[in-house]
């Protein structure tokens, strides 16, 4: 029972420190890394920043179940029956209070957004559309255009934006959404939530910033499709003033400030071959993770043994 | 840079400035620690923010300058003592680059004269309510401004299309 109380408390310290440690780091960083790599696309931007805004929750739990767990059962005698020890237990307990706060955040979030989703969805209908993501029309005090949902995302359309769209302008904005769909714009939201840390809110607004123009990406195959887009922006902006979408839900405004920039980048929208780094992408991340994958089996033991020295001096 | 040009502006003193992002720039805006910046300076500044870094001899061989060496040096310097520029030796001479980028200064200078503006009424929703009224106007404008250009951005499409 000690043993794996020690070991639940040493694995949980682990984390909580490589957790801290490392968002520290991304919340400095991001900026100059992002600048330094400079993505082609914008959703290759939302891409990376997305990756970077990941990273540390994804690097603790990777570290902590394949390393600092494996050490402490394979090199930590079960016969002793030593204490916890003061650090772990304290770093234990910050642990599970940081990540009890983030479910909390994410369940409150969800919970706002669904009581919103809900109210929007009163007197709401299906519209007909081709796309793969249903398409609600909804009535006047609902966002022009959202998409609601984590898992299931649906396209929410108030009827106003239907009567002020022509139709081309209409479908634009509708591919617009469904992109947002698509690419589990809601659901990454939620994961910032569980994850959150203090000062990553900026990545997160440039993450905002750069999946609105993936999905203007996604939406936009001719100019023309570009300044309808533009278009569907202009009168959406004048039908109703910015308001900041619900918390799990991503809106066809981002924000105020954003809208000229976006719509002047529509207006010089010019269908670029991919570039080569894109084409390229997959090479590069397979044969990374093929190095990496590598560099762990031949260091794996002494890592381990690395670690479980780390752990010792963290018990006493 | 209309911003910056023919008039002398307020930033913060930049000794307290760090490069840790806007929300430390915003946070050491505090009136006493206000200094200006002078039509030089901010030209000097711009030339630097348009060639990414420059000795003072390269910015006057520009010709966009027709200052003495020495007076390019001192104000450099002066900007450098501020901490809005970064410096390299080269030689004999410095090379100098903006500490801050364009948009993080533009930024910064914007949330200060917002924020002495929101507190500079007897009634604190006062200013406030003034700012939303020239910000509705300003979003108007520019709705109208974009709706122009798009038309035109259409005209010019059909007329391609046509040919």
């Amino acid at each position: 029972m000690m043993f794996v109380a020690r070991c639940l408390g040493v694995s949980l310290a682990v984390f909580i420190l490589l957790y801290v440690f490392s968002s520290f780091a991304v919340s400095r960083v991001w900026k100059w890394f992002w600048r330094a790599l400079r993505p082609g696309s914008a959703g290759g931007a939302a891409d990376l920043l997305f990756f970077l805004r990941i990273l540390p929750p994804g690097l603790s739990t990777v570290f902590t179940l394949a390393i600092t767990v494996p050490s402490f059962l394979i090199l930590e005698p079960h016969s002793t029956d030593e204490a916890i020890g003061t650090v772990p237990i304290t770093l234990g307990l910050c642990c599970l209070a940081f990540l009890a706060a983030g479910c909390v955040h994410a369940v409150l979030a969800q919970r706002r957004t669904s009581r919103a989703i809900a109210q929007w969805l009163c007197g709401s209908s299906v519209m007909e559309t081709s796309g793969s993501v249903p398409v609600l029309k909804t009535a006047d005090g609902a966002p022009s255009f959202t998409v609601a949902g984590v898992c299931a995302p649906r396209v929410l359309v108030s009827e106003a934006a239907v009567a002020a769209l022509s139709a081309s302008e209409l479908q634009t904005a509708l591919r617009h959404e469904m992109a947002h769909a698509r690419r589990h714009d809601n659901l990454k939201k939620l994961v910032f939530r569980l994850t959150v840390f203090p000062g990553m809110s900026k990545l997160e607004g440039a993450w905002s910033e750069q999946t609105e123009m993936a999905a203007d990406d996604g939406a936009v195959s001719c100019l023309r499709d570009a300044l309808d887009l533009a278009a569907a922006l202009i009168k959406v902006s004048r039908l109703s003033s910015w308001q900041p979408p619900a918390a799990l839900t991503t809106a066809l405004l981002h924000s105020s400030t954003a809208l000229s920039a976006r719509i002047q980048r529509l207006f010089n929208w010019d269908q670029k071959p991919e570039p080569l780094m894109r084409q390229r992408r997959w090479w590069y991340v397979s044969i990374g993770a093929t190095a990496i994958t590598i560099c762990f089996v031949l260091t794996y033991s002494s890592m381990l043994t690395g670690m479980h020295a780390v752990t010792e001096w963290l018990v006493r | 840079m209309k911003i910056f040009r023919f008039r002398r502006v307020c930033i913060p003193q930049a000794s307290a400035l760090t490069k840790s992002g806007m929300h430390s720039i915003s946070r050491f805006f505090q009136p006493s620690t206000k200094i200006q910046l002078g039509p030089l300076e901010q030209q000097l500044l711009h030339l630097l923010w348009q060639r990414g870094n420059a000795t003072v001899r390269e910015l006057l061989a520009d010709g966009e300058l027709k200052l003495a060496y020495t007076t390019v040096m001192t104000t450099l310097d002066r900007l450098y003592k501020k901490r809005l520029l970064d410096r390299v030796a080269e030689g004999r001479a410095f090379r100098y680059s903006p500490h801050h980028t364009q948009e993080e200064l533009e930024k910064a200078f914007a949330g200060e004269t917002i924020r002495h503006f929101l507190s500079s009424g007897t009634t604190s929703s006062l200013p406030l309510s003034y700012l939303v009224e020239v910000v509705s106007e300003h979003d108007e404008r520019l709705l109208d401004e974009l709706q122009q250009l798009l038309d035109e951005k259409r005209r010019e499409l059909k007329r391609k299309e046509k040919q």
